[in-house]
């Protein structure tokens, strides 16, 4: 069986300074998807929501709410959280419902407000809280220097420098410069990475993605229950999910995210393909580094330091990757964030992307999300339905 | 519109609580697998090799090195291998002026139980 993303958009990415709140931002990414759908409210039987933290939102039972103020009433309604990866974990979520039959059309929509409602130190606090509360919580560690202590491993096992990491978040940073909702379009160079303050070493604050507000939204059903069969739009054609142990200090490689490679093998499995067959990809950069170990987890390179220096992963390289920016230049509102990865792979897919695309737009392309520090994985593999 | 919430949690730690105790006052305490003994510090109540739930708790030197270290404007945490345990343990370094290499947990100046770790250098008087 079929589930195609039959419709999609999301709101800008960015600290939000007009007033609008968490629910405006649903109402226009839902309206919007619809319209790119074809379909009406009415026609929706299900929404999946997607937030990771009620701190954040300031509503508990969020999915309730939401609906609510998106005008429908009787429908299925629940929320995912899954840490960082939530927004993917209710696209995958939404599109179980759809396989199973107990929906026909569902409406996915991710959301947080992580950076209008608190100040960053707070909401810092509270990301704090994403890895082990008990122990690693406890020291006062934050995520950049869990997500450090996990580089440096990486980098002293594969040669990774922070020369390579600066040049992929200035990278990422010019990439943002073409998409319209990308809340850090940066004209900046590895050098202004390199100059830019300490955070948790080797991470500079230009190293980090940001904290976002916004929203995002993809309908997911079955092509016979879309208007013109789903022609042109995309199909799911695999899917994967896979857990780590929560503490660095209790993985045997605190830099690999096997979990990651579970979850990829699981899709490629799915799509009965192999990762040579990925022609573009969105991948889980929350750190510059992230990206080089999420490309290696996801088998995406032999080597994927001398790929990196060899410009594989720019837009004009074999395979390019986070041509919307990822979470350092498109941004990072957690519950949107994997709904919006997957939104923007589909429209590479669909020539529809309105940022960067490549020469000529690829026919499979892979999404990576994660939770925690490649914790909570989760991978999609999107295929043109031609 | 303004929202404030302020939360004072009581948060019982169950069958860890033996080693925040231990935290407290600087003891490395240790769960041992019945089963496969693996000897794991932090805990987890869990094995992490065999799954296994049937632990005892064990006493460790209190000692360790240094893996990884990365160092933040104010604070240094890092990972800390303590002789006798299979895992690595996420601390924060009391002593940042020394670089790395072999250490000692110690109870933490102030604030709820947590791994604290003096670096061991002759040159200087670590500060408690
Ligand atoms: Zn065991």
């Amino acid at each position: 069986m079929t589930v195609l993303l039959a419709g999609g958009a999301m709101t800008p990415f960015n600290r939000r300074k007009d007033g609008s709140s968490l629910r405006d931002w649903c109402r226009t990414a839902f309206a919007r998807a619809l319209s790119d759908a074809a379909l009406e409210p009415q026609d929706i039987d299900t929404v999946v929501f997607a937030s990771e933290s009620d701190f954040f939102t300031l509503q508990l039972n969020p999915a309730a709410v939401i609906t609510d103020a998106l005008a429908l009433t009787g429908v299925r309604t629940l929320r995912v959280e899954g840490g960082g990866a939530s927004g993917h974990l209710a696209v995958q979520t939404g599109a179980a419902l759809v396989l199973s039959g107990l929906a026909r059309r569902v409406a996915v929509i991710g959301a947080e407000a992580s950076a209008a409602h608190l100040d960053a130190g707070k909401v810092g606090k509270l990301y704090s809280l994403s890895f082990d509360a008990w122990t690693d919580g406890l020291t006062g560690v934050g995520a950049t220097s869990i997500y450090a202590l996990s580089v440096l491993d990486f980098m002293g096992r594969t040669g990774a420098t922070t020369d390579d990491l600066a040049g992929i978040a200035a990278r990422n940073r010019q990439n943002a410069r073409h998409n319209p909702n990308a809340h850090l379009p940066l004209d900046i160079t590895a050098a202004d990475v390199a100059a830019s303050p300490v955070v948790s070493s080797p991470y500079r604050r230009l190293d980090c993605s940001p904290l976002s507000d916004g929203a995002a939204c993809v309908i997911l059903a079955r092509p016979e229950d879309l208007p013109r069969s789903g022609v042109g739009r995309v199909r799911i054609a695999g899917m994967g999910a896979a857990s780590d142990r929560v503490r660095l200090g209790d993985r045997p490689a605190p830099g690999q995210f096997p979990a990651k490679t579970k979850a990829a093998l699981q899709a490629y499995q799915a799509a009965g393909i192999g990762p040579e067959k990925i022609e573009l990809a969105e991948v889980y950069d929350s750190y510059s580094g992230a990206q080089l170990q999420g490309l290696q987890a996801l088998g995406l390179a032999e080597d994927v330091v001398a790929s990196e220096r060899a410009g594989r992963f720019t837009g004009e390289g074999g395979l390019p990757v986070n041509l919307s920016g990822g979470l350092l230049g498109q941004g990072a509102p957690v519950g949107a964030t994997g709904v919006a990865q997957i939104l923007v792979a589909a429209q590479q897919i669909e020539a529809t992307f309105p940022g960067l695309r490549p020469a000529s737009p690829p026919r499979r392309a892979l999404v990576d999300t994660h939770g925690g520090i490649a914790t909570t994985c989760a991978v999609m593999i999107l295929e043109s339905l031609a | 519109m303004n929202f404030h919430l302020s939360l004072d949690y009581r948060v019982p730690t169950g069958c860890l609580e033996p080693f925040f105790e231990g935290l407290r006052n600087g003891v490395a305490l240790a769960e041992r697998c019945e089963a496969c003994g693996r000897v794991q510090f932090p805990p987890g109540g869990v094995c992490g090799t065999c799954g296994g739930a049937s632990l005892g708790w064990v006493t460790l030197a209190g000692t360790g090195t240094v893996i990884l270290r990365t160092d933040t404007p104010d604070r240094t945490f890092a990972l800390v291998r303590f002789d006798g345990a299979a895992n690595a343990a996420l601390v924060e370094i009391a002593n940042p002026a020394v670089q790395t290499g072999p250490g000692m947990l110690m109870p933490p100046p102030e604030g709820p139980p947590r791994l604290f770790f003096a670096l061991t250098d002759p040159a200087e008087t670590p500060h408690a």
